[in-house]
């Protein structure tokens, strides 16, 4: 009875993509498909907080409290949403940069991302900081903690990507485009884009059906 | 491994990136929560209709999204991310939608000597 081997001669991308070492495994896609799957994962975890604050969104959490209507702003979150989308569109420049091989374009358009992003963190902060001053923080009620959770958790999202990005500058300015850079480069492009598409559902969940 | 000796620049995931797609992706959903953003400071729809609409616009500026900055397709390069994309889409819904419906007849029934008349809809009403 033959025993089977491996067609490696006839081996494309996909069909031997799990197969370790073997003369087409490729090493880029499967980490950008694993950090794509991490990337799922972290998108539940924004699903149990939308139902947290789907659950406590009403007038009894609010521990006569104010409620959304009293503490969202729609035209304060849309200019959020003109910096993430901004800072988004720039770092994915950063990528066209990469394909046309420029170390200064990727710099250059990851740096742009990188202040756009900072823009969002400060803008979150003043109204963080507004809403306590207002005696409106995490504690005054169960709706206002899962209000607070929630866009933190975003915004602890986009401070790691800023930080990732600081890093990334650094490696390209140094090393240049190795495999790993690149990886690092294409993964930092998907965790970005995604902030974009979370606050999406942030900005019109909270901000503007809280404005209702 | 062969693989690592290729130009990672001429992956795939690298070629895709090009300045159109982004710069339509971007347009697209900027425009489509000013779009949002208009409808709500407008005050004038009923809530169901405005939550169906605000919602419709969300669904839009997601899928254009995941076109034009995912890229995501049916290319064997993006397949398996559209797969696990679709597959996941049905554990957001039951997460957030059954969270909500669960809850939603709770107070009525769990708290009856507090006032029901609310200012403010909730996601259900």
């Amino acid at each position: 009875m033959a025993i089977p081997t491996h067609e490696t001669s006839h081996a494309t991308p996909d069909s031997v993509l799990w197969q370790p070492e073997v003369e087409a495994h490729d090493d880029l896609a499967a980490r950008t498909l694993g950090f794509w799957l991490y990337m799922m994962s972290d998108a539940l975890l924004f699903a149990g907080l939308f139902a947290a604050y789907g659950v406590l969104d009403h007038a009894y959490n609010t521990a006569g409290g104010p409620g959304a209507r009293q503490i969202v702003h729609p035209l304060d979150g849309f200019w959020q949403t003109l910096a993430v989308m901004t800072s988004v569109f720039a770092f994915s420049l950063a990528t066209v940069a990469m394909k046309m091989r420029s170390r200064p374009g990727v710099i250059l358009y990851t740096s742009i991302a990188l202040v756009l992003g900072l823009v969002f963190i400060g803008l979150e902060i003043a109204d963080f900081r507004a809403l306590i001053a207002q005696g409106a923080g995490p504690d005054r009620s169960g709706f206002l903690s899962a209000f607070f959770v929630l866009i933190a958790t975003h915004g602890l999202h986009m401070v790691f990507g800023i930080l990732w990005m600081l890093v990334m500058i650094v490696q390209v300015a140094r090393s240049g485009f190795t495999e790993h850079i690149v990886a690092r480069l294409l993964n930092l492009r998907l965790f970005w884009q995604f902030q974009a598409s979370v606050w999406v559902c942030v900005y019109a969940f909270v901000y503007l059906r809280g404005a209702f | 491994m062969a693989a690592h000796s290729r130009d990672p620049l001429t992956h795939p995931e690298v070629r895709q990136a090009t300045t159109g797609g982004y710069a339509a992706g971007y347009g697209v959903s900027v425009i489509l929560m000013l779009g949002a953003l208009l409808i709500t400071q407008q005050h004038v729809l009923a809530y169901p209709t405005f939550l169906w609409l605000i919602s419709s616009l969300v669904v839009l500026s997601l899928f254009s999204q995941a076109a034009l900055f995912f890229g995501l397709g049916l290319s064997p390069v993006q397949a398996w991310k559209s797969v696990s994309l679709i597959l996941a889409l049905p554990l957001f819904v039951f997460t957030i939608g059954l969270s909500v419906w669960m809850f939603n007849s709770l107070y009525p029934r769990t708290m009856p000597a507090m006032n029901m008349n609310t200012s403010q809809p909730t996601l259900l009403q």
